[in-house]
């Protein structure tokens, strides 16, 4: 499989750009970085009429697809299936792995605390809805409100208490990348999942949060992050890039942001077990000797009963309509 | 001389032995018996002439019905028997009477009114008695309308029917409840599902007279569900409104709005496909005009049917609704042959779909929307569109894409489920059956009769710019087409027909194989 994709074209189906950025969702914007760090040309696409799927973004080349509910996300995915890998020689690294577990725990949790909940949702209806039905983008925005205060368990009673929680490691995460960055160029000697994760992370939260933000505010405190940052953006992000060019289509699809739904999360990582060739004729072979049952007793009552096919004369000058 | 009243064996008793009294008793009776039977022939005669002459006069009033214009004048209609109903509702359904002015027309106006009450299904009977009117107002008749309303006002009903909302046969059950306000509206929750895999819930209101206006109108709530997992890899939801504005025999309008989603559970879908999911606000206009002049639905030996299908999506203020524009034609002809009760039925069926809207010519043409050809339906009793094809399964030809493959399981390109069914944005099929009886008494007394027939059909894309590449020729030629005999069995729900197909010509990955087959269809 690695031999069929080399040369192939990959497309990166992502939510619309939004901000000054390629693509405005936050779970979508590493993704986007990381194929960039790896330089590895790929063609984006928009899918702007499904917000709450969890299968966006995703990559596709011909009849491969890598979701982002699949296997730990599109990064981790094309890890696996040997596309493009920057952390082969940091995941053994303890000092790596805990970043990586802070930011795509503590720091994923705070933007979406932030976009959902702690602001007045401006930046999300931008992103997700400006491009569905005003109808439609206020039940859909409604109801990924309520699944986040789910999802973080948020009550009248706790709200103040959660969002300090969320604030507070959100901060103790932002001390611990700029101390661990310092004044290099990357997280580590050269450019891994990580630095596509925090690079779109904070481009989001500068670009996208209202200034009004805490989040956006504590992010502020650390000039070497937003170096970091601006240094990169231009090398990595501008539409100018040749490795990239932008396409647009007008059915793009919805895109999905990382709802933590109950159910998509964390067991939708593998499609519906293969049925075996027996199970599927069984079903088959039961399903047609159903119907073949049900029909039989249907035309057993109805042809006993009779069918009067005595000719009904149509007779217009009776016709009995509300003309 | 003995009184006549005297006990007759007595005399005789007592004058046993007196002959002469006895004979004179006997004569006195007879003159007695005589004079009662003149009487009552008399009486006989007078009431013979009476009939008689009543039934001259009807006779001569039923010769003046058939042969002269009688003039009359509706002086009133009286409504008697609505406790529930309200008046306005029946007097608005009556009002035709008052419009007769002969006989003939109040006799034809009156079975009219009676038809339009029942139809109401409000009343378990209604009784139309023509009265004179008063006697000070000579050439005039009182109209007496008795309606019996019904006891129970809940209705539950199970069937094989077609409605707008679905797109072919379903079987439904529904519960109704009649006449809640008394103005005939009719509310009813029901549950349909279809062959295509599509299911419903909804639950409407039928108003009979709405605000003065001339026609019902209707109004439903549904949330409709259809699983084309199998076919095209993806899952339809459907929650929606719709509102029949307008309905007589011939024209139908109605407005639909509905929020949609598809999704693809299975992440097995092809690339078109998957750029095709997400939500869609459908906010449509749905205009039918129908002729069917066949003699029966089911087994059509006579007659003509045209049904003509204009739909145009995307009227919303909101521009970000779904924008289309669907065109459905069906044609449909019966020619009796005049030998087993023959007959040859024709058909034709064509549709089209496009977006509009700015850059719609490289838009792609909404998937539900889309034509596809294929099932387990006769195309003879049905009727929306190019739907059938005699052979070929569900959605089973037209253009098709790769589905994702699996890096885990690669070898899926040999399985029936390695490709999805598109559709088309313009679709074709034509037909011709030939149907006829079989020498058998009982077969025919059941209806079940045999039928020969033929049948071609195409779907070809059109948005996207393949508008640019179609060509009329590459249609035709590309045409599928297959032919068989089969067995017709109708039923009091729905025909069924157990036919064997051979497919003549098919293309690429059609889905169809000469074999036994089963059809079904329901009344259109």
């Amino acid at each position: 499989m690695q031999e069929s994709l080399e040369g192939a074209e990959y497309t990166l189906v992502a939510r619309k750009p939004s901000f000054g950025l390629p693509t405005g969702c936050p779970i979508c914007l590493p993704v986007y970085t990381y194929l960039k760090l790896a330089n590895l040309p790929f063609h984006l696409a928009f899918n702007n009429t499904f917000p709450d799927s969890d299968q966006i973004p995703y990559i596709e080349s011909g009849t491969y697809v890598a979701y982002n509910d699949e296997n730990g996300g599109v990064i981790e995915r094309l890890k696996e299936d040997g596309i493009v890998d920057l952390d082969a020689d940091f995941c053994s690294l303890p000092e790596w792995i805990s970043m990586k577990a802070m930011v795509s725990t503590w720091l994923a949790d705070a933007v979406m605390y932030e976009l959902w909940v702690g602001s007045d949702g401006s930046s999300a209806r931008a992103v997700y809805y400006s491009d569905l039905p005003w109808l439609i983008g206020k039940a859909l925005f409604m109801k990924q409100v309520y699944i986040v205060k789910q999802r973080f368990g948020i009550t009248k009673e706790n709200a103040e208490r959660k969002e300090a929680e969320i604030y507070k490691r959100a901060k103790i995460a932002y001390g611990a990348l700029s101390t661990t960055l310092g004044d290099q160029t990357f997280l580590f000697e050269r450019p891994s999942s990580l630095d596509s994760y925090l690079l779109g992370h904070v481009l989001f939260i500068l670009q996208a949060l209202p200034e009004s933000s805490v989040l956006r505010s504590a992010l502020l405190e650390h000039g070497n992050l937003m170096r970091y940052a601006e240094k990169l953006k231009p090398d990595f992000l501008e539409a100018g890039s040749s490795s990239s060019v932008p396409q647009f289509h007008s059915e793009a699809s919805s895109t999905s942001t990382r709802r933590p739904s109950n159910s998509s999360s964390k067991t939708k990582t593998q499609p519906k077990r293969e049925k075996t060739e027996e199970e599927k004729t069984f079903r088959r072979r039961a399903k047609y000797f159903l119907v073949t049952q049900v029909v039989a007793v249907l035309v057993f009552l109805s042809v006993m009963g009779g069918y009067d096919f005595s000719e009904v004369e149509v007779d217009d000058d009776e016709g009995f309509g509300y003309d | 001389m003995p009184k006549p009243e005297d006990d007759l064996s007595d005399r005789v008793v007592r004058n046993y032995n007196n002959d002469e009294e006895e004979e004179d008793l006997y004569e006195q009776t007879d003159d007695i018996e005589e004079e009662d039977a003149e009487e009552d022939e008399d009486e006989d005669e007078d009431l013979e002439s009476q009939k008689a002459k009543l039934r001259n006069r009807f006779q001569n009033f039923f010769r003046r019905i058939q042969n002269e214009s009688l003039p009359i004048r509706v002086h009133d209609v009286v409504i008697k028997g609505n406790t529930k109903t309200k008046d306005s509702l029946i007097e608005a359904e009556t009002a035709s009477l008052k419009d007769a002015s002969t006989i003939q027309e109040l006799f034809a106006a009156s079975n009219d009114v009676n038809f339009r009450l029942q139809a109401l299904e409000i009343f378990d009977s209604v009784k139309i008695t023509l009265d004179s009117g008063p006697p000070e107002l000579p050439g005039t008749a009182n109209v007496i309308v008795d309606v019996v309303e019904t006891r129970s006002p809940l209705l539950g009903e199970i069937g094989v029917f077609n409605k707008g909302e679905v797109s072919s046969s379903t079987l439904e059950g529904t519960l109704k409840y009649k006449n809640i306000f008394g103005y005939g509206d009719l509310w009813d929750g029901s549950l349909a599902y279809d062959y295509d895999h599509k299911a419903e819930v909804s639950a409407g209101v039928f108003l009979p007279r709405f605000k003065g206006l001339l026609t019902p109108v209707t109004a439903r709530i549904f949330l409709q569900s259809q699983d084309c997992l199998k076919f095209s890899s993806f899952k339809e939801r459907s929650l929606g409104f719709c509102l029949g504005l307008f309905s007589t025999r011939n024209h139908d309008l109605a407005y639909n709005l509905a929020w949609r989603t598809l999704t693809d559970p299975s992440r097995m879908a092809s690339s078109s496909v998957r750029r095709q999911l997400g939500h869609d606000l459908l906010s449509s206009l749905k205009y039918t005009f129908k002729i069917d002049s066949r003699n029966s639905p089911l087994r059509p030996t006579r007659g003509f049917a045209f049904v003509s299908t204009t739909q145009v999506g995307g009227l919303a203020p909101d521009s970000r609704s779904l924008r289309f524009l669907r065109q459905e034609l069906d044609l449909r002809c019966a020619i009796p042959l005049g030998f087993y009760r023959s007959a040859l039925n024709l058909g034709i069926s064509a549709g089209v779909v496009f977006p509009w809207g700015s850059g719609f010519s490289s838009m792609p043409s909404p998937l539900p929307e889309r034509f596809f050809l294929g099932g387990n339906l006769s195309p003879v009793c049905t009727l929306g569109g190019p739907t059938s094809l005699w052979g070929f399964r569900t959605k089973g030809l037209g253009p098709t894409e790769l589905r994702r493959q699996l890096r885990s399981n690669p070898a899926n390109e040999n399985t029936d489920s390695g490709r999805d069914y598109l559709g088309g944005d313009l679709a074709l099929a034509a037909f011709a059956d030939f149907s006829f009886d079989f020498p058998s008494k009982w077969l025919s007394a059941k209806g079940i009769h045999g039928h020969v027939f033929a049948s071609a059909g195409n779907v070809d894309k059109l948005t996207e710019n393949a508008y640019r590449n179609f060509s009329l020729r590459k249609f035709t030629e590309s045409f599928r087409s297959s032919a068989g005999v089969g067995v017709v069995i109708p039923t009091n729900l729905f025909r069924m027909e157990l036919n064997y197909c051979y497919i003549l010509k098919k293309f690429g990955e059609d889905r169809g194989k000469s074999g036994f087959r089963v059809s079904f269809a329901s009344p259109s």
